[in-house]
């Protein structure tokens, strides 16, 4: 039965076994092994897994990085959540839908959620990264550091580029091919073009605020306080992921013929739009969701229950 | 105080075992099994113990001394003195109401 034992301490956790594991098998050693030993030390391995006692320095060292990790995996996602819901706007504005949406309460309910939904995120995400921006740029100011406001400072000039760059389509190229039809290959390249620096800026600027955030050295408590946000943001991205594939279900069923239609982004199929925006809405929500409960996970490494 | 030792969980009564134990003097985990056997009348298994021992540790309430030897010992410290002084009190006025309910019953 001893053999078993030793296997069975094996499966403690390895920081566990640096600190316990030669005392441990001394102990055991001292008496004949019996089956409800065995059970307990099973039973004490499981629970070593669950509820930590013994944290590695490494470990500790990275509660706080694996957090703020969540915290700008949810920054991300909710970039993507808002890149798609962007291109959905767009795609619903046509009167064919605004009409849809007050004729068939499943399809306007379904909209109302999602533009809730989405202030709901936006305003948890400032909420979370507010405190964290301060921080960083309070850290960087007090010791000298430029690099973190420069980087800070990237949102608001993309920001500030690509909506010069739609005032000079619309205001001077436009007018130049006068005003192309949907389908005019002037104007698919003009709208792709739009749509390529919004993405651009929408990298830009998660990747520039990533970048000061991971520079910035702020405090394992903000990032402990973001997460709270950051899981209502990720909540209001499900329930905006969510009230789309509604939309859509209820749209095919109110107005067939304008679902199979071809009134999508860029006058393409509108199904495919909608599942195209469903799909990235999908697979970022499902990536704020796993992030928010990987750092809840992380920051209660600490505060198991002991 | 009291929560010290109360809030371990599963691992309350192991954790009070071991405290009145070291309060015996400082022992090595076999020792303290069969300290505990001998005067609880309980028998810990080995994961329970060192479950419950890395507990107090952690919490301060117990502490490893420096020793050669593969065995290593343990002694109860000031704040684990004052966590089992207080927790046993919080027994003693629990079975003195129930005695004395039971006396007038």
């Amino acid at each position: 039965m001893s053999w078993l034992l030793k296997r069975i301490v094996r499966l403690y956790p390895r920081a566990w076994r640096e600190r316990y594991e030669d005392e441990f098998g001394a102990m055991l050693e001292e008496r004949p092994a019996s089956v409800s030993d065995v059970y307990d030390v099973a039973t004490g391995a499981l629970d070593a897994w669950l509820f930590p006692q013994v944290i590695h320095e490494r470990s500790v060292a990275l509660i706080g990085s694996r957090m703020r990790r969540s915290v700008l995996l949810v920054l991300w996602a909710w970039a993507g959540v808002m890149a798609a819901g962007v291109g959905f706007q767009k795609m619903t504005e046509y009167e064919d839908f605004v009409r849809a949406a007050h004729e068939s309460a499943p399809v306007g309910v379904a909209f109302d959620a999602i533009v809730v939904g989405a202030l709901i995120a936006l305003v948890a995400v400032l909420a979370g990264g507010a405190p964290i921006m301060f921080a960083a740029l309070r850290n960087a100011i007090g010791s000298g550091r430029k690099d973190v406001p420069l980087l800070l400072c990237v949102p608001p000039i993309t920001a500030g580029i690509f909506v010069g760059y739609v005032l000079v389509l619309v205001r001077v190229v436009d007018p130049i091919f006068g005003d192309p039809a949907v389908h005019d290959p002037v104007n698919v390249v003009l709208f792709v073009s739009i749509v390529v620096m919004f993405m651009l800026a929408v990298l830009a600027s998660t990747a520039s605020v990533s970048a000061a955030i991971g520079r910035s050295g702020v405090g394992e408590r903000l990032y402990r306080f973001a997460l709270y946000p950051a899981a209502l943001a990720a909540v209001a991205m499900v329930v905006v992921s969510a009230a789309t594939v509604v939309w859509g279900l209820a749209l095919w069923v109110q107005d067939p013929a304008l679902f199979a239609g071809d009134d999508g982004i860029l006058a393409t199929p509108t199904a495919a739009s909608w599942l195209v925006v469903v799909a990235v809405m999908g697979c970022s929500a499902c990536t704020a969701v796993a992030a928010a409960v990987s750092g809840f996970k992380a920051s209660g490494y600490e505060n198991e229950p002991i | 105080m009291v929560e010290e030792v109360s809030g371990l969980g599963r691992f309350s009564d192991p954790a009070l075992f071991i405290l009145v134990s070291l309060a015996g003097g400082e022992k090595h985990g076999y020792a303290m099994m069969e300290d505990i056997g001998a005067t609880c009348g309980v028998r810990l298994g080995p994961g329970t113990l060192y479950g419950a021992l890395a507990r107090l540790e952690r919490r301060g309430l117990a502490e490893p001394l420096v020793s050669d030897e593969r065995r290593k010992p343990y002694r109860i410290t000031a704040a684990g003195a004052s966590a089992l002084e207080a927790k046993l009190r919080e027994i003693e006025g629990f079975a003195r109401a129930g005695l004395g309910r039971l006396a007038t019953a």
